[in-house]
């Protein structure tokens, strides 16, 4: 199949699933039409929209790309929630720290952040490797442990003066803060750390050996230990990279939404990151273009609460339908017969 | 009734829902279905008995459609999975988040609204037996089938042609296909007879345990079910011992509230870390099959998952 012929394959998966996503849309008594024209404008409606869009992008692009590192060595890796809780772990540690009044503070923040996040892609390749524990279950485990690190944390140690509640920590120093360029708060800064780990993983992925007995490793572990490759190795090396990315996303979370810990600070992003990943499977760049589509339904869907009055589930709806119809549509080989179809009768 | 007797009824009583759950998904596992879409289908599930009961004013019509829109989902789940080899964890994972987001828009009417209650049935001479009496013949329908799964559960899984047939799909379909079962016709059934009583376990919530619907009623009990799956080594016995340790767990919780403030929010995280630990016991304890271990310990931790747990069948044509 050509390079046009698949783009047109992919066209069409998209037109099918937005055409489910209607479907049900209108089931639940809600108007598709005036749903997409509001998420639209809640998302693009004006430069201040745009840039928490952007933010959104970036890290769900983060986890997303973190879970096709996975994904390429075979693993389900369900604890993305957890390294990503972690990463904003530790950015609060660091921001809380004497660092958090330098200038640099942010960067280590994010670098620590990173470190903290693949601490725990590290526990999970050690519960697969050592003590074949699934990934889904020791991911989840791990998950919930972080989650409840952090309320213990927020109610216990680093509790705000005098307060213990769960509504967070107090601000960070602001020298601490990700600062965000002009008047509209572009996210200048997640942006680019986004494309740069993106570049960072497409090389890795493609250009270094590391990267190659990674995907040998996903493909069939059994063939890759007869290659003298140490699949475990590899597994563990998945984990970490993840790891740290999607730790890079909670720091982010902690530095430039927040400015404090709170107990939810994930967003959820990890879990998304998971629904964007089955749809982009290996493909690092469509991370990206799918990242900016479900951000966009994140931010806009703000707007359906504010100006439909729509419940805040909305946004979740429509994208878990949408993944769900695009996996069906894949599966089920529709869209490469009707490109087929077209094509040949051209 | 002394203290400590009502303290074990309200355990026994409290812990239904997650009885179901686990045993439910125990038996989808065995037979190497993972139906992960729990966390969404107790939502989904408990506000669909919730609904169903206050419409038609009757819980036991609200059970009935729990248990069956229960199944519905893991047939669903099955059946995506055997027509186009779609991951049945990938399907379970979009669902949960799916069906729990679908949950808190359809009930938006049903918050914090009054309803019809389960009626207490007292099994006349049997409910006068010293403890026991109270306890499984002086309650609701839910708590004492409830009850009654467990040893039904584990016999039918142990100890008959049925369970044995079911549990060699779960651990080796090849071998299974090759003595004429028919794989996907087994897993087919066993998957949505678990996906029934995972229903039931949601519409166990809604109308009775936490009473009512509110927005994510039962949040985190789907994920902890899961856990407690694996912490019972995949035996219902074992499970609901983990199902009514989380029970009293949680009852403590309440008494110490006043003592230790944030006890009860790290509460809902306690079996994750265990079934942690008792996967790696497994796996220890598994490697050179418990010899050197006392027995009681090597009933309690040995047993591996089903071999073949949400890999998807492909009959060699």
């Amino acid at each position: 199949m050509s390079m046009y012929q698949n783009i047109f394959k992919n066209i069409i998966t998209v037109l099918i699933s937005v055409i489910i996503v209607t479907i049900v849309l209108f089931a639940l008594q809600a108007s598709p039409f005036e749903i997409y024209a509001t998420l639209f404008d809640g998302a693009f409606g004006n430069l201040d929209k745009l840039s928490r869009t952007m933010l959104i992008t970036s890290i769900m692009a983060l986890t997303g790309l973190a879970l096709v590192i996975t994904f390429s060595a075979g693993l389900w890796n369900i604890g993305i929630e957890g390294q990503v809780l972690f990463g904003a772990i530790g950015a609060t540690f660091i921001a809380r720290s004497f660092l958090g009044n330098l200038f640099i503070a942010p960067i280590i923040a994010i670098i620590f952040g990173g470190i903290s996040g693949g601490f725990l892609g590290l526990l999970s390749s050690i519960l697969k490797t050592k003590f074949n524990v699934h990934e889904i279950f020791g991911g989840l485990g791990l998950d919930f442990l972080a989650s409840g690190l952090i309320v213990y944390l927020v109610i216990g140690p680093w509790k705000r003066e005098g307060i213990a509640s769960t509504g967070g920590t107090d601000l960070f120093p602001e020298a601490s803060w990700v600062p965000n360029i002009g008047n509209y708060n572009f996210p200048i800064f997640p942006i680019l750390i986004m494309l740069t780990i993106f570049i960072l993983l497409y090389f890795l992925l493609n250009r270094t050996s590391l990267g190659l007995k990674l995907i040998a490793t996903g493909l069939n572990s059994n063939a890759t230990e007869k290659f003298k490759i140490n699949s475990s190795e590899y597994i563990a090396y998945a984990f970490i990279i993840a790891g740290v990315v999607g730790g890079i996303a909670g720091s982010i979370q902690a530095t430039s939404i927040y400015h404090k810990l709170v107990p939810n600070i994930s967003g959820g992003y990890g879990f998304l990151g998971i629904l964007i990943a089955l749809i982009a499977g290996k493909n690092l760049s469509s991370i990206l273009l799918i990242s900016f589509v479900f951000a966009s339904i994140m931010v806009g869907g703000v707007q359906l609460q504010l100006r439909l009055g729509m419940d805040s589930s909305f946004p979740y709806i429509i994208e878990s339908v949408f993944v769900l119809a695009w996996l069906i549509t894949r599966a089920s080989n529709i869209d490469y017969k009707i490109a087929n179809y077209i094509f040949l009768r051209r | 009734m002394g203290h400590f007797e009502a303290t074990i009824i309200t355990i026994i009583t409290m812990s239904s829902p997650l009885i179901f759950a686990v045993i439910g998904e125990t038996i989808s596992e065995r037979v190497g279905i993972v139906n992960l879409s729990m966390e969404g289908t107790l939502m989904i599930t408990a506000l669909i008995g919730f609904a169903v009961t206050v419409t038609t004013n009757s819980p036991y019509i609200g059970i009935i459609a729990s248990g069956l829109l229960g199944g519905g989902i893991a047939l669903f789940i099955v059946l995506i999975n055997f027509r186009f080899h779609i991951n049945q964890i990938a399907i379970g994972f979009i669902l949960t988040i799916l069906l729990w987001k679908l949950s808190s828009y359809l009930g938006q009417s049903y918050v914090r609204i009054p309803g019809p209650y389960l009626d207490i049935i007292t099994i006349p001479y049997l409910s006068k037996i010293p403890f026991f009496g109270p306890i499984i013949f002086d309650n609701n329908i839910l708590t004492i089938s409830s009850i009654f799964l467990i040893p039904i559960s584990w016999y039918f899984l142990f100890k008959t042609q049925l369970g044995i047939t079911l549990r060699s799909v779960g651990e080796n379909p090849e071998s299974a296909d090759a003595r004429g079962i028919n794989v996907r016709k087994t897993r087919l059934l066993y998957a949505t007879l678990g996906g029934i009583l995972i229903g039931i376990g949601g519409a166990a919530f809604s109308l009775h345990v936490k009473y009512g619907w509110s927005e994510s009623h039962t949040v985190n009990y789907g994920w902890i079910a899961l856990a407690i799956v694996i912490f019972g080594g995949w035996n219902p016995i074992r499970g609901s011992i983990g199902v009514y340790g989380f029970g009293t767990l949680q009852i403590l919780a309440l008494k110490l509230q006043s003592v230790t403030i944030g006890f009860s929010q790290i509460l809902p995280l306690i079996p994750f870390p265990l079934m942690i630990l008792t996967l790696v016991l497994i796996q220890i304890a598994n490697k050179n099959n418990g010899i050197g271990l006392p027995k009681l310990i090597r009933i309690l931790i040995l047993g591996n998952q089903p071999q073949s747990l949400g890999i998807t069948y492909k009959k060699n044509v």
